[in-house]
C-alpha cells in the first residue's frame, strides 16, 4: 500500500486527477493543507474513486474552520494518525 | 558553476585572464588553447595529445548539452568519441588526477560540473 | 499499451510541470542527474503538463533563461533511458509519441500505479 499525500484543493488545481490516476487499488489518499477542501461534502465527489481510502488531516481542517463540514465518508486523522498511515505504507508519494 | 568573483589573474600571452577562487574561468569566452596550457603549466603539467583530445570531447559535450559533465557521462562521451580503450575512468584519472571531470572542465574553460563530488 | 520491462529501478521521478513557467521541471531533472551521477538507476515519468518537456523545438526563455531541451538530450549520457509518458495527457493535448523529442513509452493509469509500486523511491516535481 502506498500513501499518496495531496495538498491542493480540487477547486484550484487539477493535480488531484493525476493523483487519482496514479493510485493503485489498495493505495490510500491523505488530504493535507489546502487539499482538505476536497474533504468537504460539497467537494468530496471528486474523490469517489477512492472512497473508504480517503483521509484528511484534522489540524488542517480545524485551522480552516472546516472540521464540521468534512464529509462523513472521509476518515479524519491527526498528526499522530498521519504518522501511523506513513508507517503502514510501503512508501509515500507527494502531490502538489 | 563558475562564480563571478574574481580571485586572481592568470597572465596568458600578455593578457590577464580572470580566474575564480577554484581556478575556473570567470568569463568562459576567455578560453583558448594557450589558456589551457597556462593553467596546466601552473600545476607543473604539460598537455599531451591525449589531454587535448579529452578537452575537445568535453568542450563538444558542453556545446551540445549546455552543461559540464559529471564523471560518468564524461567517461561515456570519451568512449563514444575516442573508443572504449580511452573511455575508462582509469585513463581519465591518469590524465587528470584527483577529479578528472572537474579538472578537465577547468582546463577546457568550462564551468565546474554541478553534479559531481 | 506496452508494459515497462525494466521498471524496477532505485528512483522514479515524476515530472508534472511544463518548462519555463516554474523551476519544478529543471529541479526534477537536476535531481535525476545527481542520482544517476551517483550510480542510481533512474526512471522518469512525464505526467500532466510535464509532457510539454518532451515537445521538440524549445528554446531559451524570454529573459534568456536556459531551456530544458539540451538537458533532456543529455539524459542518455547519464544512462537515464527509462522514460515514460502519461498516455492520457498526450491524448488530452492531442499529441502522439511521434510528436516527442525523445522515445518515451506511453503508459496508462494502471501502468503508472505499477511504476510507482515497483520503484524504491518516488519523487514528484
Amino acid at each position: 500500500m502506498i500513501l499518496h499525500i495531496l495538498n491542493r484543493s480540487p477547486g484550484t488545481s487539477l493535480v488531484y486527477r493525476d493523483t487519482l490516476s496514479a493510485m493503485g487499488p489498495e493505495d490510500r489518499l491523505l488530504l493535507t493543507e489546502d487539499g482538505v477542501l476536497g474533504a468537504l461534502t460539497s467537494q468530496v465527489r471528486h474523490f469517489q474513486a477512492v472512497q473508504g481510502r480517503l483521509f484528511a488531516l484534522r489540524e488542517d481542517l480545524v485551522a480552516r474552520g472546516l472540521i464540521g463540514r468534512c464529509d462523513e465518508t472521509v476518515q479524519v486523522v491527526d498528526v499522530d494518525g498521519f504518522v501511523t498511515l506513513t508507517e503502514e505504507a510501503d512508501k509515500t508519494v507527494s502531490w502538489f | 558553476m563558475a562564480s563571478t568573483e574574481i580571485d586572481r589573474y592568470l597572465t596568458v600571452v600578455e593578457r590577464d585572464v580572470a580566474l575564480d577562487p577554484e581556478g575556473y574561468l570567470v568569463n568562459l569566452a576567455d578560453w583558448s588553447p594557450e589558456v589551457a596550457q597556462a593553467m596546466a603549466r601552473e600545476e607543473g603539467r604539460e598537455l599531451t595529445d591525449e589531454h587535448w583530445e579529452v578537452i575537445t570531447v568535453i568542450r563538444d559535450f558542453y556545446a551540445r548539452y549546455e552543461t559540464s559533465p559529471a564523471m560518468r557521462p564524461l567517461v561515456k562521451a570519451v568512449a563514444q568519441a575516442l573508443g572504449a580503450e580511452k573511455g575508462r575512468s582509469l585513463h581519465l584519472m591518469k590524465l587528470f588526477p584527483d577529479s578528472p571531470a572537474k579538472e578537465a572542465a577547468r582546463l577546457a574553460g568550462l564551468p565546474k560540473p554541478a553534479n559531481c563530488l | 499499451m506496452s508494459s515497462p520491462s525494466d521498471a524496477n529501478g532505485d528512483l522514479l521521478i515524476i515530472l508534472r510541470h511544463a518548462p519555463h513557467g516554474s523551476s519544478w521541471l529543471r529541479e526534477g531533472l537536476d535531481a535525476a542527474l545527481v542520482a544517476a551521477a551517483f550510480g542510481k538507476s533512474v526512471s522518469l515519468l512525464f505526467q500532466g503538463d510535464g509532457i510539454m518537456a518532451l515537445i521538440p523545438g524549445q528554446g531559451a526563455g524570454a529573459l534568456g533563461q536556459k531551456g530544458t531541451a539540451a538537458t533532456l538530450d543529455m539524459l542518455a549520457m547519464y544512462d537515464i533511458e527509462s522514460l515514460y509518458v502519461d498516455a492520457s495527457a498526450l491524448d488530452r493535448f492531442g499529441m502522439t509519441p511521434d510528436d516527442l523529442q525523445l522515445p518515451a513509452l506511453p503508459v496508462d493509469d494502471a501502468t503508472i500505479s505499477r511504476l510507482i509500486a515497483v520503484h524504491r523511491l518516488i519523487l514528484t516535481f
